[in-house]
C-alpha cells in the first residue's frame, strides 16, 4: 500500500537524447494508473525509472514519501511483470515464484505458504512442478504475476504484459488483472499502447507523447474532454474526425467545408482558424435529410454489432468516419446527411493543438 | 525428401568406407597390441587380435619398466587426466567469468579489452612458448601440475563463445533477477550458469580433448618422469623401441596408444548426450 510521486522526473540518455521531459504525477494509494501512448513516447522508460532499472537524470521519484532516486530496484519494494514474462527458464514455476523470497531470506515454511497462496489465487496449483516452457502463454503470464504478488510489494509495475497474448486471451487476462488488483488493493502502474486496455483498466490514465504527459485524468474525462488534438486522436477507435474550421464573427459558430455553419455550445474568440474534432459515434444520419453536412459513402465496414461508414466530405474530399449501431446497408457513392450535436464538438488550436 | 534406392546405397557406401578409413588404424593398433613382440617382429601388423592382451596391457599399466621410464601407464593416465580436466574446467570457468564481465558490466574498456582478448587467438602457445616457459620457471612452477595447467587456462575462443551466448540472453532476465534481489554473483550462479549448461558441455568437450592431446608444453615443462602425460609417454616408448639390441616393444607401444585414446573418446561420448539433449530442449 503506497503512493508514488514524481516531481519533474526527467530522463536524458548519455547520447543526449531526452526521453522524458519533466513529468509531475501523484499516484494515490491503491490506484490503478495506466501509461498509454504510441511506441517511442517514453512510457516504458518512465515505468523503468520507477522500477529503478533506468536512472533518473533530474527531478525526484518517491515511493511512500521516501525519495528512491538512488535506491536499488530490489530495495524499492516493487514488483514488475515484463512483456516477455522474463521467467527463469531453468527453474520450475514454484522456484520462479520463490526465488525473490529466498534472496530476501524468508523461511522455507513462509515461502511455501506464500507461493501456494499465490498459486491458488492464480489457479496455478497444478503447474507448480512444471517448467515455464511447458505452459501456455496465458499460464506463463500468470506465473509472472505470481512472482510479483508473492512478494506483497508496495507497487506493481506492468510493462505491456498482455501484448504477447492472442486477442481472446488478452481480454480474459485483462479482466483477471483488474480483478486481482482490486482484490489486493495494491498501487499499480501499467504501461500499454492498447487503448482498450488503457480505458478499461485505468482508474487514472496518463496519455504520453514524445516524453511529455499530454493529459492526466480518468478515462472518461480524457475521452470526453481531450486536452490536445493528439489525445483526441489517440483515444477512441476509430479515431476522431478532424476538419479545418473558422470561428464566425459572433463567436457562436464555426464554419467548415463550403460554408457549413455549426452551432457551438460555448463562446470562442472570433475569426480564428481551428481544428474541429467530432467522434465517429457522435455523428448520426438525419432522418429527414436535413442534417448539417452532406457526404458521400466511400467504403463500409460491417462489424456485426456496429457499422463503420467512411465518407468523403466537401470538395477537397475530407475523410469522415461514421459509426452506427447494428448492421446497415449503404451503396458506394450514396449521399448521407449528417447531424452534429453542438455539445459533442471539440475545438483545437491549429498551432498548439490545445483544446479551446 | 524422396530418396531413391540408389541414392541410399551410394550414401551408405560412402559413409561405411569413410568410417572404415577412420577406424582401421585404431583397430590395427589394438589387434597388434594383443600379440607377443616376437610375433609382431616376424609377421608385421595384425588384423586379428591375439591371445596376449591381458599380459601386455597389465605390464603397461602396472610395470614401470614396460614403458621404459619410472612411471606406469596408469600414473601417466592420471597425469593426463589432471591436465585434461584442469585445462578444460579452468578454461570454462575463466572464459565464463571474463565474458560475464565484458557483457554485463559496461565499463569503459569492455569493448577494447574484449578485442585484446580476441586478438590472442593470433598468438597460440607455440608462438609464445619461450616467454611462457620463462615466466613459469621464474615462478618456480616447473614440474608441477599448476605450472602445467595455469599458463594455458586463458581462452579467447571460450570467452568469445560465452560472450555471444550471454548477449543472446534476454535483458529482462537480468532485470527480473535484480528486482528479485539477486546481486551480480547470485545472478551469475543462479541464472546464467544453469542456462549455459549446454555451452559449458560443448566447450568442456573441446577443451578436454585439446588439453589431453597437449604435447609440446608438457614436454618442455616436465623433466620429472612422475609428471609425464600419456602423450609424452607414447613418445618415450617409441623413442626407445630400438634401444639395447632387443626385439622392439611394438605390442606395448600399441597398447599405450590405444589406452591414450580411450578417455577422450569416453568424454565425448558421455558429454555429447548432454550436448544434444541441450540442443533439443532449447532453454531461454
Amino acid at each position: 500500500m503506497a503512493t508514488v510521486t514524481l516531481k519533474q522526473a526527467e530522463k536524458t540518455y548519455p547520447n543526449g537524447y531526452k526521453a522524458i521531459h519533466g513529468i509531475d504525477l501523484a499516484i494515490q494509494d491503491g490506484e490503478f494508473t495506466v501509461l498509454v501512448g504510441p511506441s517511442g513516447c517514453g512510457k516504458s522508460t518512465l515505468l523503468r525509472m520507477i522500477a529503478g532499472l533506468e536512472s533518473i537524470s533530474d527531478g525526484e521519484i518517491s515511493i511512500d514519501d521516501k525519495v528512491v532516486n538512488k535506491v536499488a530496484p530490489a530495495d524499492r519494494d516493487i514488483a514488475m511483470v515484463f512483456q516477455n514474462y522474463a521467467l527463469y527458464p531453468h527453474m520450475n514455476n514454484y522456484d520462479n515464484m520463490a526465488y525473490g523470497l529466498r534472496n530476501r531470506g524468508y523461511s522455507k515454511a513462509d515461502i511455501d505458504s506464500k507461493v501456494r497462496e499465490a498459486a491458488r489465487i492464480l489457479q496455478l496449483e497444478d503447474h507448480l512442478e512444471r517448467k515455464p516452457r511447458q505452459l501456455s502463454g496465458g499460464q506463463r503470464q500468470r506465473v509472472a504475476m505470481g512472482r510479483a504478488i508473492v512478494r506483497q510489494p508496495k507497487v506493481f509495475l506492468f510493462d505491456e504484459p498482455l501484448s504477447n497474448l492472442d486477442a481472446k486471451l488478452r481480454v480474459d487476462m485483462r479482466l483477471e488483472i483488474k480483478n486481482l488488483q482490486q482484490r489486493l488493493g495494491v498501487t499499480s502502474v501499467y504501461v500499454t499502447h492498447d487503448q482498450v486496455e488503457a480505458m478499461t483498466l485505468a482508474d487514472r490514465l496518463i496519455v504520453m507523447n514524445g516524453g511529455v504527459a499530454e493529459q492526466i485524468g480518468t478515462p472518461i474525462d480524457i475521452y470526453e474532454k481531450p486536452a490536445t488534438k493528439f489525445v483526441a486522436g489517440f483515444i477512441g477507435s476509430p479515431a476522431m474526425n478532424f476538419l479545418a474550421g473558422k470561428i464566425s464573427g459572433d463567436c457562436k459558430h464555426v464554419t467548415i467545408g463550403e460554408g457549413v455553419r455549426l452551432d457551438l455550445d460555448h463562446d470562442v474568440s472570433a475569426d480564428q482558424t481551428v481544428t474541429v474534432g467530432i467522434r465517429p459515434e457522435h455523428l448520426s444520419i438525419a432522418a429527414d435529410g436535413q442534417g448539417q453536412i452532406n457526404a458521400a459513402v466511400r467504403m463500409v465496414e460491417s462489424l456485426g454489432a456496429e457499422t463503420l461508414v467512411y465518407l468523403d466530405f466537401g470538395t477537397d474530399a475530407n475523410n469522415v468516419t461514421l459509426r452506427l449501431q447494428g448492421t446497415q446497408q449503404f451503396v458506394k457513392g450514396e449521399k448521407l446527411s449528417l447531424t452534429i450535436p453542438a455539445d459533442k464538438i471539440h475545438l483545437f488550436d491549429v498551432e498548439t493543438g490545445k483544446r479551446i | 525428401m524422396y530418396q531413391s534406392k540408389w541414392r541410399i546405397f551410394t550414401n551408405h557406401t560412402i559413409l561405411i568406407l569413410g568410417s572404415l578409413f577412420m577406424i582401421m588404424p585404431v583397430w590395427i593398433a589394438f589387434a597388434s597390441s594383443t600379440h607377443t613382440r616376437e610375433f609382431i617382429f616376424q609377421n608385421g601388423l595384425q588384423f586379428w587380435p591375439g591371445g596376449h592382451m591381458i599380459e601386455n596391457y597389465g605390464a603397461i599399466l602396472f610395470d614401470p619398466s614396460a614403458t621404459k621410464g619410472r612411471v606406469t601407464a596408469l600414473e601417466m593416465l592420471f597425469n593426463s587426466m589432471v591436465l585434461g580436466l584442469g585445462f578444460a574446467i579452468g578454461k570454462v570457468i575463466i572464459s565464463m567469468m571474463a565474458a560475464y564481465a565484458i557483457v554485463y558490466f559496461r565499463f569503459k574498456l569492455a569493448v577494447p579489452l574484449f578485442w585484446v582478448i580476441f586478438s590472442t587467438l593470433l598468438l597460440p602457445l607455440e608462438v609464445r612458448i619461450v616467454p611462457s616457459y620463462e615466466v613459469v620457471a621464474n615462478l618456480g612452477l616447473l614440474n608441477s601440475y599448476t605450472g602445467l595447467i595455469l599458463p594455458l587456462i586463458a581462452s579467447a575462443t571460450g570467452t568469445f563463445f560465452f560472450r555471444q551466448f550471454y548477449r543472446s540472453v534476454p535483458d529482462e532476465l537480468l532485470e527480473a533477477a535484480r528486482l528479485d534481489g539477486a546481486g551480480p554473483i547470485r545472478f551469475f550462479i543462479d541464472i546464467l550458469v544453469p542456462l549455459s549448461v549446454t555451452m559449458i558441455a560443448a566447450i568442456f568437450i573441446i577443451m578436454f580433448v585439446v588439453g589431453w592431446n597437449q604435447y609440446l608444453w608438457p614436454l618442455l615443462m616436465t623433466t620429472d618422469d612422475q609428471l609425464y602425460t600419456i602423450v609424452i609417454g607414447i613418445k618415450q616408448v617409441y623413442n626407445s623401441l630400438y634401444e639395447g639390441g632387443q626385439i622392439p616393444q611394438f605390442p606395448k607401444a600399441f597398447a599405450l596408444t590405444v589406452m591414450a585414446t580411450i578417455p577422450p573418446v569416453l568424454v565425448v561420448v558421455i558429454f555429447q548426450r548432454m550436448f544434444i539433449k541441450g540442443l533439443v530442449e532449447t532453454e531461454k
